[in-house]
C-alpha cells in the first residue's frame, strides 16, 4: 500500500497533540493528526480535567447548600439523579469535543482515527477501522499522553475497582468508597463523591495528603476534608484486595497492624504512567528515562531527529497547560525558530474544597534546595471578601528573593484559588518585585486583594492585618 | 564554587593551559596556585580564591582557556564532612577578582569592552534574570544570553532598553575590534580582518605555523600603536668612543665584582636623567580626560630578543639606581626573560623603552612606541665612522640612534632638546659615575 504524505505528523490529539498540529497549520504546515479515541481531547477533555471540573461545580452546590441554613437559608433535603448529572457532564464533554474537531476541520488538519504505530523514523502505521493506513510524514510530534496506573496487585478485573477514568464514568453513588493515594486525583473525586454521599475514606502511605505542596497550604484542605469524608488514614499502606461479593474486601496496614475492611467501589489514585507501549518505539531512536517516560531536550526534541515529544509523554509534571506550551515550542522549534521549554512558570491547582494553587518556587522546594527566601503571608481571615463568602479558611503567601524583592513564586489556598493564581504567573513571569505587586491597585471587595496585601505585609503595612515583616 | 580565569591584566584575555597542580579531591588553601598558564606575556600562576575540596577540573592541559571560563570547581565546605549528601549547593560566590591587573592609563575603548563584557547576573536563589517572557523571546531569537544584561528596573528587571544598550555595545566593540584586534578566543582572526585568506600554496608549496600567544600580543599592540600613534623619527647619531675607552677602563675592576658593563646599562644611566629633565617624554596621554599624565617615576622598558618572540621587562626607578645596580638588575631580568620566568607584573608600568640592536649588529632603524608610552629609544650597533673634528677627519666609534616619540605629546624641539642631552650624556659620560662603591 502506497503511504500518503505529510509535513508533520501529530500523535495524540489531546491538548498538546491538537494544540501542536493547530499551531502547525496555522503557520502554513500540511498536517496529520492521529487519534486513537472516537472524540479528540485527549484525557483532559474526556476524562479528566473538564469532567472533573463539571462534577465539582455541580456537587459544591450541594455543599454549599448545607453549608447556607446556619445564614437562615435552608433547602431542605437534595435529591440527586445521577444518571440526569452524568448525562450533563456527557454532554460538556460532547460538546467540547465536538468544536475540536471543527477548529481541525476550519485549519484542514486531517484527522486519522486509530491506533499508531512506528514503522520507522519517518513512517507511522495506523489500524484504522477501515484497515491499515501508512503515513510517511518530515517530522512527527509525540503527544500520546497517560494513563491512571494501576499495580497489579489491585487489577482484579471487577468492575468495583476504579480509576479516574471509570469514577468520572458515575457509575453509581456507593455507600462506602475507598480511594487509594491521597494525590490531587483522589481528593478531587473523594470531593465529588462525598458531595453526593458516599462515606469516603482516603488511604495514603506518606504522612501527609497533596503529598510536595506547602504544608500550610494543604492544612484547609485537609480540615474540610476531614469533615466532609469519613476518614483520611495516613501512613498506611494497602497490603491486597479481593472480591468478596458485591463489595471489595481491602487489607490495609497501619503502625504494622493489619485490617480487612469492606468497600461498595474502591478508586486507586496512585499515579498516571505514559501511553508508550506498543507505539513501535524500538522502530526509532526516541528513548526513554527510568520511568518510561520519553527523553527530549529543551526544545522537545528526543534522539530521533524526526521525532519531537510533548506533554505527558514526556514526563515531568503532568498537566494540560503544559502540554499546550510544550506543543508550540516543538512546533516553532520544526519551524526554526530559536525557542525552548526553560524557564517557564507552569501553575499548578487542585480544584479541592478549598482549592489550592502556586506557581513558581514554592517554600518547600525552597527548603530543599537551600534557597534563601523570605515570605510574605496574607490570611483570609482579614479579608472582607473571604467573609462575604463564609470562607475565611485561606492564605496567599508570596516567596520572595531577600536581595531583589523579586516574587520567586506564589501559593494559594482558598475558594477560587485557581482563578487568583494567573496573576501569580504574570508577576513571577514578569520579574514582579513585592513593591509592583503592593503598589497595583486591586478591586475591593475581592480576594485577589490578598495578593496585594501580602505584599504589603512584607514591608509591614498590610492594611487589614497587623502584619510583620515576616522571614 | 566554579572558579573563572580572572582577568589578569589589560590586554591579556586567554592563555593555554601549562600544568595543572591540583587532582579532583584534594584539598586546597586559599591562595595555593592550582594551574600555571602561559599567557601573551608570561607563565605565571593561579592562585585559589578560597580554601576547599576540588571537586572538579574543567580544563586540560594544552587547552586554550579565556577570561571568565570555569577552570576549577572548589566545594568550600570542610572535608571532614564529606560522605553521603554534600552539602547543599549554596549560590556560588561572584568569580574570583582579579590577581594583578595594575591600573594603566587605557584607552576609553577597552574600558567599555570591558564594561559591556565583564557583568554577570548571580542569583542566590539560582534563578534565571528577571525579564518578562516577551523581552526573553527577543533575546533567545537574537541569541544573547540574558545573564549578561545588566537590567535597570527594580529587582535588576531587564527591559528592552537594557537590551538594545547591551547590543549596541557589543557592535561598538565588534566594530573597534575588527581592525586586526584580537578577539577574546584568541582564535577567529590571527589576521587583520581586512585581510583576505590567501591561497600560498597556489605558487608553491608552504606550511603553516599557529602563532604563539606572545606572537598574537606582539602583533596586536604593534598594530594598535601604529594605527593609533602619529610618531615622528627623529635620527641622530652620538660618538661613544670615550664611553667605550672608560668601560674598557673600568670593566676589569666590574667583572670582579661579577659585573658585566654593557652599553644598555650606560644607555639607562644617561635616559634617566633625561628623562627627569624632561618629563614629558616619561608621560602618557589619556584620552579619555585629555590629560597627559606626568609619572613621578621613571621605570624603562628594555626590548629582550627571545626564542618565543620580543619581551619588554620593566627595570624600575632607574633615575635613582647608579651603574653598577642597572648593571645587575639588566643582567638578571634579561636572562629570566629569556628563560620566560618573568612574571606579568614585571612587564607593567614602564614609561620609556630601549630597543638596542647593537649586539647584533643593526643601525639606524625606526621602532615603534610602546604604547601608552611617548617615546621609545632605537639604538643600533656603534660602528668606527670618519668625521670631522676640529677641520680634520679622525676616526670615532659612531652609535646610530633614533628617537621615535607621538607628536600629539611631544613637538619636534621638545624631541631634539631631549635626545640632544641623551647624546651629551654618552658623549660626556663622567668618570665619577663609574665609581665603585
Amino acid at each position: 500500500m502506497d503511504p500518503t504524505t505529510t509535513e508533520i505528523l501529530v500523535l495524540g490529539a489531546g491538548p498538546g497533540g491538537y494544540t501542536a498540529a493547530f499551531y502547525a497549520a496555522d503557520k502554513g504546515k500540511k498536517v496529520t493528526l492521529v487519534e486513537q479515541n472516537p472524540r479528540l481531547g485527549g484525557v483532559c477533555m474526556n476524562v479528566g480535567c473538564i469532567p472533573s471540573k463539571a462534577l465539582l461545580h455541580a456537587t459544591a452546590i450541594l455543599r454549599e447548600g448545607k453549608e447556607s441554613s446556619h445564614r437562615g437559608i435552608d433547602f431542605g433535603p437534595a435529591r440527586v439523579e445521577v444518571e440526569k448529572l452524568r448525562n450533563w457532564k456527557e454532554s460538556i464533554v460532547e460538546k467540547l469535543g465536538q468544536g475540536i474537531k471543527s477548529l481541525a476541520q476550519h485549519r484542514q488538519v486531517e484527522v486519522v482515527h486509530g491506533r499508531g504505530h512506528f514503522e520507522d523514523s519517518r513512517t507511522l502505521r495506523v489500524e484504522t477501522t477501515a484497515g491499515q493506513k501508512f503515513i510517511r510524514y518530515e517530522k512527527a510530534i509525540i503527544a500520546a499522553g497517560s494513563k491512571p496506573a494501576m499495580p497489579h496487585a489491585f487489577d482484579l478485573g471487577n468492575k468495583r475497582v476504579m480509576t479516574s477514568t471509570e469514577a468520572l464514568d458515575l457509575p453509581d453513588v456507593p455507600q462506602d468508597l475507598l480511594i487509594v493515594g491521597g494525590g490531587y486525583i483522589g481528593m478531587e473525586l473523594g470531593t465529588v463523591y462525598a458531595a453526593l454521599g458516599s462515606n469516603v475514606v482516603v488511604l495514603e502511605a506518606l504522612p501527609s495528603i497533596l503529598t510536595g505542596v506547602d504544608a500550610d497550604l494543604v492544612r484547609p484542605v485537609s480540615r474540610v476534608a476531614q469533615k466532609a469524608f469519613k476518614e483520611i488514614r495516613l501512613n498506611t499502606k494497602v497490603l491486597k484486595m479481593a472480591t468478596a461479593g458485591k463489595q471489595i474486601k481491602v487489607t490495609t496496614e497501619v503502625n504494622k497492624q493489619q485490617r480487612d475492611e469492606l468497600y461498595d467501589r474502591v478508586l486507586v489514585s496512585v499515579g498516571r504512567v505514559p501511553n508508550l507501549a506498543d507505539l513501535g518505539l524500538e522502530n526509532t531512536k526516541v528513548t526513554k528515562d527510568d520511568k518510561g517516560f520519553i527523553q527530549c531536550n529543551a526544545q522537545l526534541q528526543t534522539e530521533d531527529p524526526n521525532i519531537y515529544a510533548v506533554g505527558d509523554a514526556t514526563g515531568g509534571t503532568l498537566l494540560a497547560h503544559r502540554a499546550f506550551r510544550q506543543g508550540k515550542i516543538a512546533v516553532e522549534t520544526i519551524l526554526g525558530d530559536a525557542s525552548a521549554f526553560e524557564n517557564v512558570v507552569i501553575p499548578a491547582v487542585v480544584f479541592t474544597d478549598p482549592e489550592v494553587a502556586w506557581c513558581g518556587l514554592t517554600e518547600t522546594e525552597a527548603e530543599q534546595k537551600s534557597i534563601e527566601v523570605q515570605v510574605a503571608k496574607f490570611p483570609w481571615g482579614a479579608s472582607g471578601r473571604a467573609l462575604t463568602f463564609d470562607r475565611p479558611d485561606g492564605l496567599t503567601k508570596l516567596v520572595i528573593e531577600p536581595e531583589t524583592e523579586r516574587i520567586l513564586g506564589v501559593g494559594i489556598v482558598g475558594v477560587g484559588a485557581g482563578e487568583l493564581i494567573g496573576e501569580g504567573v504574570l508577576a513571577v513571569e514578569m520579574g514582579a518585585t513585592v513593591r509592583d505587586l503592593a503598589d497595583s491597585v486591586h478591586p475591593h471587595p475581592t480576594l485577589s486583594e490578598t495578593l496585594m496585601e501580602a505584599a504589603e505585609s512584607f514591608y509591614g503595612t498590610a492594611t487589614h492585618t497587623l502584619s510583620r515583616r515576616s522571614s | 564554587m566554579d572558579v573563572k580565569l580572572p582577568q589578569l591584566a589589560e590586554g591579556v584575555e586567554s592563555g593555554t593551559v601549562v600544568s595543572i597542580l591540583v587532582a579532583e579531591g584534594q584539598e586546597v588553601k586559599k591562595d595555593q596556585p592550582f594551574m600555571e598558564l602561559e599567557t601573551q606575556k608570561a607563565v605565571g600562576s593561579i592562585p585559589a580564591p578560597s580554601a576547599g575540596v576540588v571537586t572538579k577540573v574543567h580544563v586540560k592541559q594544552g587547552m586554550e582557556v579565556s577570561v571568565g571560563q570555569v577552570l576549577i570547581s572548589i566545594d568550600a565546605a570542610p572535608a571532614a564532612s564529606t560522605g553521603g549528601a554534600t552539602a547543599p549547593p549554596r549560590a556560588s560566590k561572584p568569580a574570583a577578582q582579579p590577581a594583578t591587573a595594575q591600573p594603566q592609563p587605557s584607552s576609553s575603548a577597552t574600558t567599555t569592552s570591558a564594561g559591556a563584557t565583564d557583568y554577570r547576573y548571580e542569583s542566590k536563589s539560582g534563578v534565571a534574570p528577571p525579564a518578562p517572557p516577551s523581552i526573553r523571546k527577543i533575546a533567545a531569537d537574537l541569541g544573547i544570553d540574558l545573564t549578561r544584561v545588566k537590567g535597570s528596573e527594580a529587582g535588576g528587571r531587564i527591559n528592552l532598553g537594557d537590551l538594545r544598550d547591551y547590543v549596541q555595545r557589543l557592535q561598538q566593540i565588534a566594530l573597534q575590534r575588527a581592525p586586526g584586534a584580537e578577539q577574546p578566543s584568541g582564535q577567529a582572526h590571527q589576521t587583520p580582518a581586512s585581510s583576505e585568506s590567501v591561497d600560498f600554496s597556489k605558487w608553491g608549496p608552504v606550511h603553516r605555523e599557529k602563532m604563539s600567544p606572545l606572537r598574537r600580543t606582539v602583533s596586536r599592540r604593534m598594530v594598535e600603536s601604529w594605527t593609533t600613534i602619529p610618531k615622528i623619527n627623529q635620527f641622530a647619531d652620538a660618538d661613544i668612543s670615550n664611553l667605550l675607552a672608560l668601560r674598557k677602563k673600568n670593566a676589569p675592576g666590574y667583572e670582579k665584582q661579577g659585573v658585566h658593563l654593557t652599553l644598555t646599562a650606560f644607555l639607562l644611566v644617561v635616559l634617566g636623567r633625561a628623562l627627569k629633565k624632561h618629563p614629558r617624554a616619561n608621560s602618557s596621554l589619556d584620552e579619555s580626560t585629555m590629560e597627559i599624565v606626568y609619572k613621578n617615576y621613571c621605570h624603562i622598558g628594555v626590548a629582550v630578543d627571545t626564542e618565543g618572540g620580543l619581551i619588554v621587562p620593566i627595570l624600575r626607578d632607574v633615575d635613582r639606581k647608579n651603574l653598577a645596580q642597572l648593571s645587575q638588575e639588566l643582567h638578571a631580568i634579561t636572562e629570566r626573560t629569556r628563560q620566560r620566568k618573568i612574571s606579568i607584573e614585571e612587564l607593567q608600568g614602564g614609561t620609556f623603552t630601549i630597543s638596542n640592536q647593537g649586539s647584533i649588529g643593526g643601525s639606524h632603524f625606526t621602532p615603534i612606541i610602546y604604547a601608552p608610552q611617548v617615546a621609545i629609544l632605537g639604538v643600533g650597533q656603534g660602528q668606527p665612522k670618519p668625521v670631522a673634528i676640529d677641520g680634520k677627519i679622525g676616526v670615532r666609534t659612531i652609535l646610530p640612534l633614533c628617537l621615535a616619540y607621538d607628536h600629539r605629546v611631544l613637538d619636534g624641539a621638545d624631541a631634539v632638546r631631549f635626545l640632544k642631552d641623551v647624546i651629551s650624556g654618552l658623549e660626556n659620560f663622567s668618570e665619577a659615575d663609574l665609581q665603585l662603591k
